[in-house]
């Protein structure tokens, strides 16, 4: 409730600036996954390290058209994060500023909905960072491939526990990890699961 | 940018910025169970690599279980053929849930034209796709599994019997008579065998008299089998009694023998038998019985993949043979020496593999003085015609006195057909430059050939009018390549072998090469530098593959297959199998390719 009142008021806001078409309704085919890794899992105060984002198009994972951005480095990179990215300091040498980050990651995903996984916790950091500098929250549509999966668990087998480790969900749905912890495997890895998502993965494993 | 597998071929063939160019222009795709990825027809968008899954190649024209004819999975490639040739051949479908890479057109073509060895990967050559072919079809094996189920019934021969009573004298007599190595004696107690070495032992190192009884040296404990046990049972049955010969017993009696060799070459190609058979043969009716096996003998190879090029080496020499035996038993030996018999046409050229027509011509020597001669050649041609060999629709052969001549008549003949250039001349002076010595003395032959390359290989005019029917028959390809498909089928004779032939044969006039079969005409070719050798290696296997497909055709008219129907050089496109047809058109470019290379060199582009 309050996030719809809260891209209203965005909406109106931003209505004349250079911004505003990302505010219209989607109607292309496309969609696109994203993921970011940072230095930490509490959404108030961990920073982006890096960025990614993919395009998917009708059943096709377009790998070519991706987006992988690596940050200047945040202060609040630690030794605990560094072991799960493995981006070390040295490793964002050169990187992009926040600002410019988001303004070419705004300029990628467009109106696109987005696919993420654990979608909610990318948003709330990218929000974080969006609202101050660009004044809006991202207005854009999203999938949550995590619980889409818990969602299509329970309807095809409603007594499994559905584990949520994100290895074990590609496994469950046989897609391949295609570069655990780094922004852009993640992000084809959390496309292609969507797409076996879409395709009804687990009802045809039911049926078989 | 996506971590992809690229340590296998082809892409071994990039360097590491091609690779990084691979890695950030692919896609990725799901493809169901059982749906189609690349449908046949479709134009190929994508070099599709798999990642996960198994994906089937399926000729959608063939029926049920032979559609599919290929299988792809994890690390493999497909698509890039359907991207240089246009569209895709085939339907691509997948056997699993499958993950592929996709590696557009557009990148696909770039990487082509950066990476010539990268290109060459997928486009594999005749010669390569061929030996495939050829592979597969020795596989197929039919034949040599009826080698294996062969029975004993089918390869015995019939017992030489003598008497109890009869003495050595007349069992070395009776066994020389017959050109056999063993005999049945019949005793009280059932039959012995007796053979030429027990006789010889007995003569030499017993010390028996010629007309003691024969009986005395027989074995009576036979090794025995019966008509209807299976041929290497038999060579089991030798090899553990450590016999050479078993005697075949039906209801108690003897009704054959089965001699190791004959086993032996039973299982052989049969080559060295038939082959035998002509090398002994004292008679006509004996040297017939040879050549009406030779169809038997040219399957027996065919079965067994033997490269068709050695084949018609093999034919050559052995119908060679035939028609010299022909020779000797017919004419009066005092004319062998000034006189030459020459085989023309295919048959001079050794490509002749089945008895098609008989193309012969007669040399004399200038001073040879022979009276019936027109009667002999006459009585020489119905021989071969009883031998098999069909007389020449064009009379070309030795009954006919234009095809008889000495010397210098042969030499004012060629004088005349190279001034006069109409189309019967020039067809004359090519049946000419492909003949060869089967009989006699070769070196008339010589003499003549000669006289030919001299005044014809450095006639440019001439040379001109020559090759020109190289180009009159049209390769049946469509204007955008692909193969003509009427009903009534292709004629590969026309449309490919017969450029070959005519335009390997006429370089061969102009650079002088003496050798008459194509194939080595091209190795010369090649040699000389007329030729690029990959482009003669390609001329040659396409020849061969014509043969080959010209030669199944002829070869199930011989089973008396009467669906095919028509003529042996008619080639039903839509009746071969994928492969097959797929050379077919490769090949039919090759000859297209060489057309215009010939119109090139031989001006003919106005004529």
């Amino acid at each position: 409730m309050l996030k719809v009142l809260r891209r209203a008021a965005d909406r109106r806001r931003q209505a004349d600036g250079y911004y505003a078409w990302l505010f219209q309704p989607y109607t292309g085919d496309e969609l696109v996954a994203i993921d970011s890794e940072t230095t930490g899992l509490d959404t108030r105060s961990a920073e982006l390290v890096s960025l990614a984002a993919v395009k998917i198009r009708g059943d096709r994972v377009l790998a070519s058209e991706s987006l992988d951005l690596r940050l200047q480095r945040p202060a609040s990179l630690s030794g605990d994060s560094i072991r799960i990215h493995g981006l070390r300091g040295i490793d964002l040498e050169g990187g992009e500023s926040i600002g410019a980050a988001l303004g070419r990651f705004l300029d990628f995903i467009g109106n696109r909905p987005l696919v993420g996984w654990c979608l909610d916790f990318d948003l709330s950091i990218i929000n974080r960072e969006l609202r101050p500098r660009f004044g809006f929250d991202l207005p854009n549509a999203g999938i949550d491939v995590a619980h889409a999966y818990v969602r299509q668990l329970r309807r095809s087998h409603p007594e499994v526990e559905p584990g949520l480790r994100f290895e074990q969900v590609a496994g469950a749905l046989g897609v391949p990890v295609m570069g655990r912890h780094t922004a852009l495997g993640d992000a084809v890895t959390t496309a292609l699961m969507y797409l076996r998502l879409e395709r009804g993965a687990m009802l045809a494993k039911r049926s078989s | 940018m996506v971590d992809v597998d690229l340590s296998q071929p082809p892409f071994t063939f990039l360097d590491d910025e091609g690779r990084a160019r691979v890695r950030s222009g692919i896609d990725l795709a799901y493809f169901d169970r059982d749906e189609i990825i690349l449908e046949a027809g479709q134009p190929g968008e994508f070099v599709f690599i798999i990642h996960k899954g198994e994906v089937a190649e399926l000729d959608t024209t063939l029926p049920g279980a032979r559609e599919r004819i290929g299988h792809y999975t994890h690390g493999d490639l497909f698509g890039a053929i359907s991207i240089l040739n246009g569209k895709s051949r085939y339907r691509f479908r997948a056997e699993q849930e499958s993950l592929c890479y996709l590696l557009p057109k557009a990148l696909f073509l770039q990487l082509c034209d950066d990476y010539p060895a990268f290109a060459e990967f997928f486009r594999q050559t005749l010669a390569h796709k061929a030996r495939l072919l050829t592979e597969q079809r020795a596989e197929g094996g039919v034949t040599m599994a009826g080698f294996m189920l062969a029975r004993v019934s089918e390869c015995m021969r019939q017992p030489l019997c003598v008497g109890p009573a009869s003495t050595i004298a007349e069992a070395v007599a009776t066994l020389h008579d017959s050109h056999a190595d063993s005999l049945l004696v019949n005793g009280e107690q059932g039959a012995g065998m007796v053979t030429k070495t027990d006789l010889l032992n007995a003569l030499v190192l017993e010390g028996r008299e010629q007309d003691s009884p024969v009986q005395a040296v027989a074995h009576f404990e036979l090794v025995t089998v019966t008509p209807d046990q299976y041929l290497f049972e038999v060579l089991v049955v030798m090899t553990r009694h450590k016999v050479e010969r078993v005697v075949v017993m039906e209801q108690g009696a003897p009704c054959g023998v089965v001699e190791l060799t004959d086993v032996l070459s039973y299982f052989s190609s049969r080559s060295y038998v038939v082959s035998l058979q002509v090398a002994q043969a004292d008679s006509l009716e004996a040297l017939a019985a040879a050549s009406r096996r030779t169809p038997e003998l040219v399957r027996a190879l065919m079965a067994q993949g033997v490269k068709l090029r050695f084949a018609m080496g093999l034919l050559a020499a052995l119908n060679g043979r035939i028609m010299n035996k022909a020779w000797g038993f017919l004419i009066d030996e005092r004319y062998h020496g000034d006189s030459c018999l020459m085989v023309m046409g295919s048959e001079g050229r050794g490509e002749q593999i089945l008895k098609t027509d008989q193309d012969n011509g007669l040399i004399l020597a200038d001073d040879l003085d022979w009276p019936d001669c027109a009667e002999q050649m006459q009585r020489l041609t119905d021989t071969l015609i009883e031998l098999g060999y069909p007389p020449c629709p064009g009379n070309i052969m030795v009954s006919n006195p234009e095809w008889v001549g000495s010397v210098t008549q042969w030499r004012g003949r060629i004088a005349r057909w190279a001034a006069g250039r109409d189309g019967d001349s020039l067809m004359k002076l090519a049946i000419l430059l492909d003949s060869h010595a089967v009989a006699g003395n070769p070196t008339l032959l010589e003499q003549v050939r000669e006289e030919l390359f001299e005044r014809c290989s450095r006639d440019e005019i001439l040379l001109s009018y020559f090759a020109r029917p190289a180009l009159r028959f049209s390769t049946p390809l469509t204007l955008f390549g692909s193969l003509k498909k009427p009903q009534h089928g292709i004629d590969i004779k026309k449309g490919g072998i017969f450029p070959i032939v005519h335009g390997v044969r006429a370089m061969a006039l102009e650079r002088g090469i003496r050798v008459t079969s194509t194939l080595e005409r091209l190795d010369a070719l090649a040699e000389d530098g007329r030729l690029e050798a990959r482009f003669a290696e390609d001329l040659g296997e396409a020849l061969s593959l014509f043969t080959q497909l010209r030669l199944e055709q002829q070869l199930a008219r011989l089973d008396g297959d009467g669906s095919k129907g028509g003529k042996p050089d008619r080639v039903v496109v839509q009746e071969l199998s994928s492969l097959e047809r797929d050379l077919l058109r490769e090949a039919l470019h090759i000859v297209k390719d060489f057309k215009q290379r010939l119109s090139h060199r031989f001006h003919l582009e106005y004529s």
